[in-house]
């Protein structure tokens, strides 16, 4: 007997948002890539095929970061020291995109500046041809006084900045729009905000098509399942056609999981825990892959060796 | 519709700042105007008053029945603090609100509505918090409230159910399961229990400009399922238009027709629909809006009528 698989017929869908611009388009990159545009929940590919794979970013620092685990700062080694030669080596990995996080204060402990956020900025620019994202260090004032200079340099470059949150959104979107950038909106893990904010960014006039939307999330052991409910609710509804939901989502479950004890801690744990960098390894490719499955188009990695583990799971997801 | 008028509430800055300074003047007004309003009877929430209850209770209880004939609705969790209410009360029959299917307060409080002849309010809500699907509230009421009041010998058609209403903001799945639970309750005893709802909670945490919308497109729909008594602001005037309208089936303006049609169509267990709307109309189209967030159908969001 034939079996009829039933199908959804969503009247929304995600939005389609495109990083990067190459030089034809007014940017730098090599090329650009799509994001979003599913019409079903995720890799329903017998509801409706999957136009764009989700991608993975390599998170770098504009300086070597202090308080990232030691299996982080072997893997990457003396490019940490180097905004352009840790993206090089970020894009040597396989990743789709470069996220540089620019740091509370420069190496001489002084606040970061304005001059070296744009120095760092471009030499990574100059160094890969992939799209880049460019986050403050989340200190509400330091954030936009790094960022709307570094807007204004790259103009035209189609960079995600970021982070807009509701208490902080207003400067970042606004030199967004002025230098043809895009945004990311971080609510926190709740769905009424995430949607909030959304309708705040886009009063403001910045085009639905150019905002990436954080519903922020936690790691592995760690409230993933409030992330994931969330994330899955928030694609839901999108496809209720909520417009206001329908952004692209982007997680950090790099972040997220490196700092969890059985990624950071290596010593003193029980032995039953196994191979320290094998742990860590495996607390970031799985919380990754379990946000990829609740709807995530971007996820934010740290290990170049979670990068090619949650590449080949996107790969098998992908088949159809 | 029977309003327990909810003004007198410790929330208030004025009702704090005349109960710090004995203010009888203010309750008496405060009370009047709520009935003279509409209210059939007046809850009084002072919170706990842990020190001063045996002073406090008795003197907001005798400065309200010097002025009004209404019963008062005894609205504190303070047990001790219950009973020196009810010892006061010389008037009409009180209603004590309220107990949950917790065990400490469903063992004190419904003996103590029983031996001051007094009516409770108990809350769907157990140990356990409140359950999202209308059916676990409703078994709550008939596994746990209702066989305590058999069991004290409670007269049945004093007890008021409350399955209550939580805030669209955060809480968004309830909203259309408390509509259901409003609906199945009666049915679920007989005789059937009384049922009673605080509406404003369903706008908590809501920007004050959009808490009367809310409150009047969800009353429209608890009226649907058949609410007949709630706590509420009995001088929100564009609330007590709606009641009006739906009571008195009123057809005569587009409004009182939208707010009809919503309340027939949760009565029929249907969804309002789109061309039940004239969404040129700003004022209709919020309605629109509102019922789509109330049903759950679309995120709420403080900025959901701009959407």
């Amino acid at each position: 007997m034939p079996i009829e698989i039933p199908k959804d017929k969503w009247p929304g869908k995600i939005r389609t948002v495109t990083l990067g611009a190459t030089a034809a388009e007014g940017g730098t990159r090599s090329k650009t890539v799509a994001i979003g545009g599913e019409a079903s929940l995720p890799f329903m590919h017998f509801e409706n095929p999957t136009p764009n794979p989700p991608l993975v970013a390599i998170e770098i620092k504009d300086r070597k970061p202090e308080d990232w685990s030691p299996l982080l700062a072997e893997v990457w080694s003396e490019a940490m020291n180097d905004p352009g030669a840790w993206a090089k080596a970020a894009e040597a990995t396989g990743a789709d995109l470069i996220l540089l996080a620019l740091s509370v204060t420069g190496a001489d402990g002084k606040p970061n500046t304005p001059d070296a956020a744009v120095a760092a900025t471009k030499a990574v620019l100059g160094a890969t041809g992939l799209p880049l994202l460019v986050y403050g260090p989340g200190q509400v004032e330091l954030d936009n006084e790094l960022l709307v200079p570094v807007a204004e340099a790259t103009r035209g470059e189609r960079l995600v900045l970021g982070i807009c949150e509701d208490k902080n959104y207003r400067t970042i979107v606004a030199t967004a729009m002025a230098n043809g950038h895009l945004v990311t909106a971080r609510a926190p893990m709740d769905v009424n905000l995430s949607k909030q904010l959304n309708i705040l960014i886009s009063d403001m006039g910045m085009p639905a098509d150019r905002i990436l939307m954080d519903p922020t999330t936690g790691a592995l052991g760690y409230g993933i399942e409030y992330g994931y409910s969330v994330m899955e609710r928030l694609r839901l509804a999108a496809l209720q056609g909520d417009a206001m939901t329908q952004g692209p989502m982007i997680v950090t479950p790099g972040f997220e999981a490196w700092k969890t004890k059985e990624s950071k801690v290596g010593e003193g744990v029980p032995e039953s825990w196994g191979d320290w960098k094998e742990r860590a390894i495996n607390w970031e490719t799985v919380t990754a892959v379990a946000l990829i499955e609740t709807g995530a188009t971007i996820v934010v990695l740290r290990h170049p060796e979670s990068v090619k583990r949650v590449h080949r799971a996107i790969e098998e997801l992908m088949a159809v | 519709m029977y309003i327990i008028g909810e003004n007198i509430h410790i929330i208030s800055d004025k009702v704090k700042e005349a109960l710090t300074n004995r203010d009888r003047e203010f309750f008496m007004d405060l009370a009047v105007r709520q009935v003279e309003a509409g209210a059939k009877c007046v809850d009084i929430n002072l919170g706990p008053r842990k020190k001063d209850f045996a002073e406090v209770f008795p003197w907001i209880v005798e400065s309200i029945e010097a002025v009004v004939d209404v019963p008062l609705s005894i609205d504190t969790t303070n047990v001790d603090g219950m009973e020196a209410a009810l010892k006061s009360i010389k008037k009409a029959q009180p209603i004590l609100n309220s107990t949950s299917a917790e065990p400490e307060r469903l063992e004190k409080i419904p003996l103590l509505a029983k031996k001051y002849g007094a009516k409770v309010i108990a809350l769907t809500m157990g140990s356990a918090g409140i359950p999202v699907a209308a059916e676990e509230r409703v078994n709550i009421a008939v596994g746990t409230l209702i066989p305590r009041m058999l069991e004290i010998d409670f007269p049945m058609e004093d007890l008021i159910i409350d399955p209550l209403v939580l805030t669209v903001s955060g809480c968004q799945e309830y909203c259309p399961q408390l509509l259901e639970a409003v609906r199945i309750l009666p049915y679920s005893w007989d005789p059937a229990p009384k049922i009673s709802i605080g509406l404003s909670n369903v706008s908590n945490a809501v920007p004050p400009e959009n808490r009367p919308l809310i409150n009047r497109v969800y009353l429209a729909m608890l009226m649907g399922v058949g609410l007949q008594m709630m706590i509420a602001n009995p001088f929100d005037k564009e609330q007590n238009d709606v009641i009006r309208w739906i009571e008195s089936k009123d057809q005569s303006t587009p409004l009182a027709r939208v707010y009809n049609k919503i309340a027939e169509r949760i009565e029929a267990s249907d969804e309002p629909q789109y061309e039940d709307f004239d969404l040129s109309d700003p004022e209709q189209a919020a309605i629109w809006k509102t019922v789509q967030i109330l049903l759950n159908k679309v995120i709420y969001a403080e900025g959901y009528l701009n959407q």
